[in-house]
């Protein structure tokens, strides 16, 4: 079974969490091409993508994952804040 | 005894299914994907339209996709008229398959229950059986006591956690042998004239004024007026060779069977609650699966959490099975769209043509989907049949809602 | 006992003081203590214990190591039990499997004769037309499927369950190799588990080699672990290795889940047969079938054998063949030249070099052995035997190792896959990475359990990495493989590569000449290494043909994909306890014991009635009712940014809502769809307590955690009250009398009105209380500590007792608020339904601030929607009306469906909600017409609810 750290409790079980989908910020201001794109249309790629993970049978954090969709290996967890994703800062 | 065999018996040699013939430059129309909806599509292309200067491209070999990993289950009993006409019109081509393509495809209407084990299941299963009948599909809501006689060896007491109260009963429902599906589209093509390359990877797809010219392989460049992408599982990775992105989310989806037991189960068993579907093939071995995958991925490992969530739904239903072993477990890919309907036809890019977002349920459509693309393609026109699953109903608000029905749509 | 048991052997495992009864084929038998059923079967004499999947052949013994089917029989109502590896038991009562009518005599292995037509893939060239014929053909297909059979009346399938492990190390293996690296592994300090799957530890050891050398040292390792503190678990098959080094394992009826940091696998290897006519008579035996059941079980299966090898193994076979007093007439090796081995007499022994075995003769069990030059050029020799034991070729156990993704190729000069590359964390030893000798196991064992030791404390992989390529070929004394093939065909017999499937050489060309040209292609088509072995006998052998037949390398043939289990596993230990997970409220023993019927609602059970929901129902309009709605979402929510917050996420507006004020509040995602409803109230300033459906309750809670943490939560703090508090509805004209005996709260309608909260204590137990209700009448919503719940809920039952008070289900519920027209999430909504719609167009506030769902919303108002929610009424009761029912127009297209619908007591008709067109449901008292079971019944469009439309009752 895959093996997430939670940034709030360490390594875990992935049966611990769920799962919700590439990470997709909501726009504050779009067209309606980009507000379909956001609602409906996601990358969904063989390859590195940040998503979306909730502790839910443990402290009820969501954070950021990047993780390789082929071989489901980890490379980052991130907290969220402000552009987290796209500037990869690393929570502490 | 059929003739074929008498002689292939008295030492004549057998005759190959389908050639590895050269890669052209050109095909009329190249078609990504040699599973069943792509091998299909070609061979109705050639039967019914004549046009066989055709490609089937895979990257592997055939049915190596979905089509060879599918619990091979055909039912008709959906939620929505769109869905009921489709899947209807799919399950009236596989009843002729076997004397279409002259090949036994064991096409197996051993009837299909969907139980129900809450008021909130029935409901739903009672909307089907209406929707189904007002469209003329064979469809009822069925209670313990004809359960009883469909099925005896289910249990239908008290004692489980999710006691069984009602199911939908569809009987011309049941499974087939997938792997035939496709060798016999692959050989009907294969003699019409369709060349089919399998290990021929597709690793570019050019345009040229929003138009698709051909595909990148790494056989060589190939020049096409018609590229239908039919690589469910993987198309949002093919159509971003031509910048579109899908409504579409990759999830794997898994199976299981276990060793060969005498038969004695010979109905289609689906659970949506516990989240099980449980048939018996032809070679006594049960076939077992559950939903998707918690999470989105490429990898077709398997899990373990699969196998110990499924035997202990699996023996909810039927708790003698305790000391059957599984035998083998494996993994398919399920691109999962918003309202749980398939994306079929034009896109953006003219002439690059999707069959797309099969989630659960693309083995089933593979006859009728093949016929509307192959129709499509031969008119230029997007049949009645497959139009509400077009790609551009997600910006024009007009989904097809299928998902109350598919949390477990096997 | 019979004569084939040999005197005591210095290993065995039998217990020859302890004789143990038990039938076979309705045959009563003994063995010993220790003996397999195979075993105990090879003592008594019996070698047929099956017949084979397609043509019934009769088989027995073959591989003597749990791999192959061919020893697979029936004990009691356990289908498909591996006799070679299943200990004998007192009273067993054991059957052979796929026989009609008998072991002996079965009819269908009449289907041989007419073998030739019945070639690879016959059933997809027949039985096609006519059409009508195809379900009395798949009918008998289908009578001759199967192996062992499941008892349906079995109900208890034994005592299973599941343990967690953990380890720094795992080492999967306890042979030389194994062994040496957990003793490694512990001197490192590290925590090892080591698992093997035989009785006692040694692998090949147990039953070759210098045994007592071999076991002096086993016993030195064994007790190096046990002063180191290891884990040994024997009788314990790994069965999975997935993501991250979670391993399964199987050990009787318990299931191990282990999690290591690092993983050895010294998994050895196994012998696979040959293929030859005839190569699954009974009597034909791989050469360490033969080993383990001379050393092992002090039996000898035969009295005049055969060896065929390619390598010395044989010859350490057929050593151990004398040594047990069989009669070796002759060994076939297909090696040239002369190798002399000082342990056979040539003088009793007729020594064929360059030969290998060309068929065996007999049908029930081997008569004789022809044995052919390898080059096909010379005479043959005919040898009368009773067993002919083949050590031809090896196979590495590679599956765990597949499974962890490492890659193999196949490697020429060795006739075998050799490992090529291993991902992260595993390592491994022995035999799987190659062939070699004792003390290469050992050298190599102790450098994968060092490596894995220092890749567990966080080190490099590459020190002391036990790579593949590292490992010496040189000078296998163990098992060469042969380099043939197949043997040259003599005409004689099939030809089997698949034992399972009973798969020929005949049948691998034919399905390769008609296209089946590719190993995964062959192997769907032919069905080859699809059956009860997994492949493990045949699976090199069908690439081997695959490659000859097609002019490609072995390797470039590739393999099929592994997949678990490594070993078949029962549903039972893969189940374990089948706990499912049930969530009962604090008054649960209260509702049983009331004789109430309690139903499943998500993952609770709740009562749906007590009998009479009539009753209920009527209570309720006329005097006091008391329903448990503690599986409501309950969540509390403090800060200043609550109300910001709560604007974003719900349709309806909070900022205006003053301290002490409730409002029903419904959330939508941003495709304007509905996602759940309850009511929030603003308890002070600062905090709010807000409820959600029973249903949605969890999936509530994340929804609002995510924008909390992602942006939108400043300033908020939510707390999950679900299951810490009990809340029940205490509704009914008569509810503020009952009510107001237990509280010093002025209940009364000027300081306690409608759509308002407060705090108070009830009965001495603190609450907080809602003016609110689903049922149309005055009522209370009681949130109590659940401790509480059971003896507040009593004390108002007692309190109500003189006013009439019932407790009231789920049923009457549901038809109470129908009469009030209120929507059920989930029931009246689906996952496409917008607020707008679903007739709830008055709770959204498009005039405020950003929200979730507001740009879906927005167009929707303006467009208006395609389909809406609407009451209906009939005027009648309608019995046939249900749930689910569809609604047509003049010529029958479904227009629209029933989505709620009960009869009402209080106004006695038949009525609910439906969704239409809408400009149908926007006609009052518009008619349209619901299908029934072919029969078209009328129901006419209502607006608004039934029952007490100007809501004077629950103000009041």
């Amino acid at each position: 079974m895959l093996r997430i750290d939670c940034p709030n409790c360490g390594a875990r079980n992935a049966a611990e969490f769920r799962y919700a989908g590439e990470y997709n910020p909501r726009p504050t201001q779009a067209d309606d091409d980009e507000w379909i794109r956001y609602l409906y249309l996601r990358r969904n790629r063989m390859g590195v993508q940040v998503e979306w993970w909730y502790h839910r049978s443990g402290c009820g954090t969501w954070f950021l994952v990047e993780r390789d969709r082929r071989s489901n290996e980890i490379s980052r967890i991130m907290r969220w804040q402000p552009g987290v994703a796209e500037t990869g800062s690393l929570s502490a | 005894m059929s003739l074929k065999l008498l002689r292939q018996g008295l030492g004549r040699r057998p005759s190959r299914m389908w050639h590895d013939r050269p890669l052209k430059d050109h095909y009329r129309v190249v078609i990504i994907g040699g599973g069943a909806h792509g091998l299909a599509c070609a061979y109705y292309l050639a039967r019914d339209h004549g046009i066989t200067d055709v490609a089937v491209l895979d990257k592997s070999y055939i049915g190596s996709g979905g089509s060879g990993r599918n619990t091979a289950i055909l039912r008709a009993n959906y939620l929505t008229p769109e869905g009921v006409h489709f899947y209807d019109a799919s399950i009236k081509l596989y009843e002729e398959l076997s004397r279409d393509l002259d090949f036994n495809v064991m096409f197996s209407q051993r009837g299909h229950l969907t139980l129900a084990h809450n008021d909130g299941s029935v409901r739903t299963m009672r909307r089907r059986a209406e929707v189904n009948r007002i469209e003329g599909v064979d469809s009822r809501l069925v209670f313990p006591d004809e359960l009883a006689r469909i099925c005896p060896q289910l249990d239908l007491s008290p004692a489980p956690r999710f006691p069984i109260l009602a199911a939908l009963y569809h009987p011309p429902g049941g499974i087939i042998r997938h792997d035939a599906v496709v060798w016999g589209y692959a050989r009907g093509a294969d003699r019409r004239g369709v060349d089919i390359h399998q290990y021929t990877e597709v690793t570019g797809i050019d345009t040229a004024n929003g138009a698709v010219t051909g595909v990148r392989t790494q056989r060589g460049i190939v020049s096409a007026d018609i590229v239908l992408s039919a690589t469910a599982g993987w198309s949002s990775n093919v159509t971003a060779m031509v910048g579109l992105e899908l409504p579409l989310d990759t999830i794997p989806l898994q199976a299981c069977v276990t060793e060969p037991l005498k038969p004695f189960l010979d109905v289609v068993i689906v659970s949506g609650s516990l989240h099980v579907y449980v048939s018996q093939s032809d070679r006594g071995e049960l076939v077992m699966g559950a939903s998707v995958d918690p999470f989105a991925s490429y990898s077709m490992a398997g899990s373990l959490d699969f196998m110990e969530s499924l035997a202990g739904h699996v023996l909810e239903l039927f708790p003698f099975l305790s000391k059957a072993r599984i035998l083998r477990q494996w993994a398919g890919l399920c691109e999962m769209p918003p309202d749980y309907s398939p994306l079929m036809g034009v896109t953006p890019v003219d002439g690059f043509l999707l069959d797309a977002g099969w989630g659960t349920y693309g083995f089933k459509a593979s006859p009728i989907c093949g016929k509307a693309m192959a129709e499509l393609i031969a008119t230029r026109r997007t049949p009645d049949l497959i139009y509400p699953f077009r790609l551009s109903r997600f910006a024009e608000f007009d989904q097809v809602g299928e998902k109350g029905a598919a949390s477990v749509g096997h | 006992m019979s004569g084939r048991r040999i005197e005591p052997q210095p290993g065995e495992t039998i217990d020859r003081g302890c004789t143990v009864r038990f039938r076979f084929d309705g045959r009563q038998l003994e063995g010993y203590a220790g003996d397999t059923i195979a075993s105990a079967l090879t003592a008594a004499g019996v070698q047929v214990l099956s017949r084979s999947f397609k043509y019934h052949r009769p088989r027995g013994l073959l591989c003597g190591a749990g791999h192959c089917p061919n020893c697979l029989v029936q004990v009691g109502d356990e289908p498909n039990v591996r006799a070679c590896r299943r200990p004998i038991e007192e009273g067993m009562e054991v059957a052979p499997q796929n026989v009609w009518p008998s072991l002996q005599y079965d009819a269908m292995a009449l289907t041989e004769l007419v073998s030739r037509f019945l070639p690879v893939g016959f059933y997809y060239k027949t039985f096609i037309r006519p059409a009508a014929m195809w379900p009395l053909y798949e009918h008998v297909l289908r009578n001759a499927a199967g192996l062992g059979a499941i008892d349906e009346t079995t109900t208890v399938g034994g005592d299973f369950d599941k343990e967690y492990l953990h380890a720094d190390v795992a080492v999967i293996g306890g042979g030389p190799a194994g062994l040496s690296a957990a003793v490694a592994a512990v001197e490192q300090g590290a925590r090892v588990l080591l698992l093997d799957e035989n009785k006692t530890l040694g692998g090949h050891l147990r039953f070759s080699g210098d045994g007592d050398d071999g076991r002096t040292r086993v016993g030195a390792w064994r007790e190096s672990l046990g002063k180191g503190g290891a884990t040994v678990l024997t009788q314990t098959a790994v069965i999975g290795h997935y993501q991250n080094h979670w391993l399964s394992a199987v050990r009787g009826n318990r299931l191990y889940k282990i999690r290591a940091a690092g993983v050895v696998v010294a998994t050895g290897a196994f012998e696979i047969p040959m293929v030859f006519d005839g190569n699954d008579r009974p009597g034909v035996l791989l050469g360490t079938a033969v080993q383990r059941l001379i050393r092992l079980h002090g039996v000898a299966p035969g009295r005049r054998a055969v060896v065929v090898t390619a390598s010395d193994a044989g010859w350490d076979v057929a050593t151990d063949l004398v040594q047990a007093g069989v009669e070796v007439a002759a060994i076939a090796d297909e090696r040239p030249g002369q190798h002399a081995d000082q342990r056979i007499d040539t003088t009793e022994t007729q020594v064929l070099h360059g030969h290998t075995i060309g068929a065996a003769h007999g049908r029930s069990a081997v008569r004789a052995a022809v044995l052919v030059p390898v080059d096909g050029d010379g005479p043959w020799h005919t040898v009368d035997c009773d067993l002919i034991a083949v050590s031809t070729g090896w196979n590495p156990s590679l599956e765990l190792a597949y499974l962890a993704g490492a890659r193999s190729r196949y490697d020429e000069d060795l006739g075998e896959m050799r490992l090529q590359a291993v991902p992260d964390g595993l390592f491994l030893a022995g035999r799987v990475a190659g062939p070699g000798g004792l003390e290469d196991d050992v050298r190599q064992g102790d450098d994968a359990g060092h490596a894995a030791a220092e890749w567990a404390r966080g080190g490099s992989k590459e020190t002391g990495t036990t790579a593949a390529g590292q490992r010496t070929p040189a000078a296998p004394t163990g098992g060469r493989s042969s380099a043939l093939v197949a043997a040259p065909p003599t005409g004689h017999d099939k030809r089997f590569v698949c034992y399972c499937e009973d798969v020929t050489d005949v049948d691998i060309n034919t399905a390769l000449l008609e296209g089946y040209d590719r190993i995964e292609l062959l192997k769907r088509y032919s069905t080859l290494g699809m059956g009860p072995c997994q492949g493990r006998m045949c699976g090199l052998q069908g690439i081997r043909h695959c490659a000859r037949d097609t002019d490609t390398s072995v390797a470039d043939t590739g393999r099929t994909t592994a997949r678990p289990p490594v070993t078949p596993v029962s549903l039972g230990a893969l189940a374990g306890q089948r706990m499912e997970p049930v969530y009962l409220s604090a008054l649960h023993d209260w509702h049983v014991q009331q004789g109430a019927s309690m139903m499943i609602a998500g993952p609770w059970l709740r009562p749906e009635h007590y009998g009479d929901p009539v009753a209920e129902v009527g209570a309720v309009r006329q005097t006091v009712g008391l329903i448990d709605v503690s599986p409501l979402g309950k969540l509390q929510l403090t800060g200043p940014g609550v109300a910001t917050m709560l604007e974003r996420l719900y349709v309806n507006q909070w900022q205006d809502l003053r301290r002490g004020r409730v409002r029903y509040g419904m959330m939508c995602n941003d495709e304007g769809i509905v996602l759940d409803d309850g009511v929030c109230a603003r308890l002070s300033e600062e905090e709010w307590y807000v409820s959600t459906t029973s249903t949605g309750a969890a999936g509530a809670l994340e929804w609002m955690e995510w924008w909390r943490q992602s942006g939108w939560g400043e300033g908020v703090h939510i707390t999950d009250m679900t299951e810490t508090f009990a809340a029940f509805n205490l509704a009914g004209p008569r509810s503020r009398e009952v009510l107001q005996q237990l509280t010093e709260r002025d209940l009364s309608k000027a300081k306690f009105p409608y759509m308002r909260a407060r705090r108070a204590e009830v009965a001495g137990v603190p609450c907080l209380l809602l003016r609110i209700g689903f049922t149309g009448e005055l009522s209370y919503e009681i949130h109590c500590p659940a401790g509480f719940g059971r003896y507040l809920w009593e004390t108002l039952v007692e309190a109500g007792g003189s006013f009439g008070l019932r407790p009231f289900g789920v049923e009457a519920q549901r038809v109470l608020r129908l009469e009030k027209a209120h929507l059920i999430v989930g029931q009246d909504t689906d996952a496409l339904s917008d607020p707008i719609a679903a007739d709830a167009a008055w709770a959204v506030r498009l005039d405020k601030g950003d929200f979730l769902g507001k740009r879906a919303l927005t167009r929707v108002s303006s467009e208006g929607p395609r389909q809406r929610l609407v009451g209906f009424r009939t005027g009648r009761r309608v019995d046939a009306l249900r749930e689910g029912l569809q609604i047509v127009d003049a010529e029958r297209r479904i227009i629209g469906w029933i989505s709620s619908c009960r009869h009402s007591p209080t106004l006695d008709e038949t009525l609910g909600l439906c969704w239409l067109p809408a400009d149908m449901a926007a006609r009052e008292q518009s008619t349209f017409t619901v299908f029934v079971a072919g029969r078209l019944e009328a129901a006419q469009v209502h607006h608004g609810p039934f029952y007490d439309p100007e809501g004077a009752r629950l103000r009041s």
